[in-house]
């Protein structure tokens, strides 16, 4: 019976370690500035029907902005000092960082916008391989907040951190 | 049109939106934010404007568009002879690009992402919550 008692125990203390760390990681990727309230607005939405709503809209996002990526990355290779071209590819970029709340991607986006329109190839490089790397950065960050998610459980999610 | 809607007691909201993951948003931003809505959706404006021609006089209560598709922009919606109040959506919000909508015949403006604010507010300017 003690031995039940401790392992009871280890597993409550195990829960609480995993609740902890998704607090602690919720709370890094909101105070970093890697996501703002657009993604609390997506989780809100998570419900009985949509239980996994913001991790599928999160695996729909990175699809979407592997893609644009690519696209931003042969415009600047096959169409040299085309800005407007340039632009448009990134504004797409740029509107789906917005529907999860990706800010410091959205950031670099704009600055590559910024760019674009003073005509600086340059600029233009460099804000885009800083594009690359917030994404590379948010995905590997939300991917270990799902993955704390699903492990924490359905206890774990009502006491997702109210970022 | 609110008299219609509010006869029917369902709300119909065109979305014209090319990206995925919009338009997965909007459905569930609708679905949980005003209940009585029925949500459908276009690529274009050209497949907006084919879905309203083919649903007959007052098929939609509001349409919601983006601005830059394929075939055909969101701004492009009015001109073909749409009457349904317009809402333009973007994620560019600088006052040339509001403008732009505006001019082009679109009733409001609200910038992306959408969300359930954005949301009642319009369907209460439109009388439709």
């Amino acid at each position: 019976m003690r031995n039940l008692r401790l392992n009871s125990d280890s597993r409550r203390a195990a829960r609480g370690d995993r609740a902890g760390a998704l607090i602690r990681t919720g709370r890094i990727l909101s105070r970093l500035g890697y996501l703002d309230e657009q993604f609390c607005q997506v989780e809100d939405l998570q419900d009985e029907a949509s239980p996994n709503f913001a991790e599928e809209v999160a695996t729909l996002f990175f699809k979407d902005s592997a893609r644009l990526i690519s696209n931003v990355e042969q415009a600047l290779e096959k169409y040299p000092k085309d800005f407007n071209r340039w632009d448009a590819y990134m504004q797409q970029l740029k509107g789906s960082c917005s529907s999860i709340g990706a800010s410091r991607m959205k950031s670099e986006c704009m600055s590559f916008r910024d760019y674009c329109g003073q005509g600086n190839v340059e600029g233009c490089m460099r804000s885009f391989h800083k594009v690359k790397r917030e994404h590379g950065a948010l995905r590997q960050k939300l991917e270990a907040y799902f993955q704390l998610l699903r492990q924490a459980g359905p206890a774990g999610a009502a006491t997702r951190p109210g970022m | 049109m609110a008299g219609a809607a509010a006869e029917r007691k369902v709300i119909r909201v065109l979305l014209v939106e090319d990206e995925e993951i919009h338009r997965v948003l909007a459905r569930a931003l609708l679905r949980s934010a005003v209940g009585g809505v029925e949500l459908d959706e276009a690529g274009t404006g050209a497949e907006a404007v084919r879905r309203v021609r083919d649903g007959g006089a007052g098929a939609y209560d509001l349409i919601i568009t983006d601005g830059k598709m394929p075939v055909m922009d969101g701004h492009e919606i009015r001109a073909m002879g749409v009457t349904t109040p317009i809402v333009g959506l973007s994620s560019d919000t600088l006052p040339p690009d509001v403008d732009t909508f505006i001019k082009a015949g679109a009733d409001d403006f609200t910038p992306k992402p959408l969300s359930k604010e954005k949301l009642v507010r319009i369907l209460a300017k439109f009388n439709l919550a």
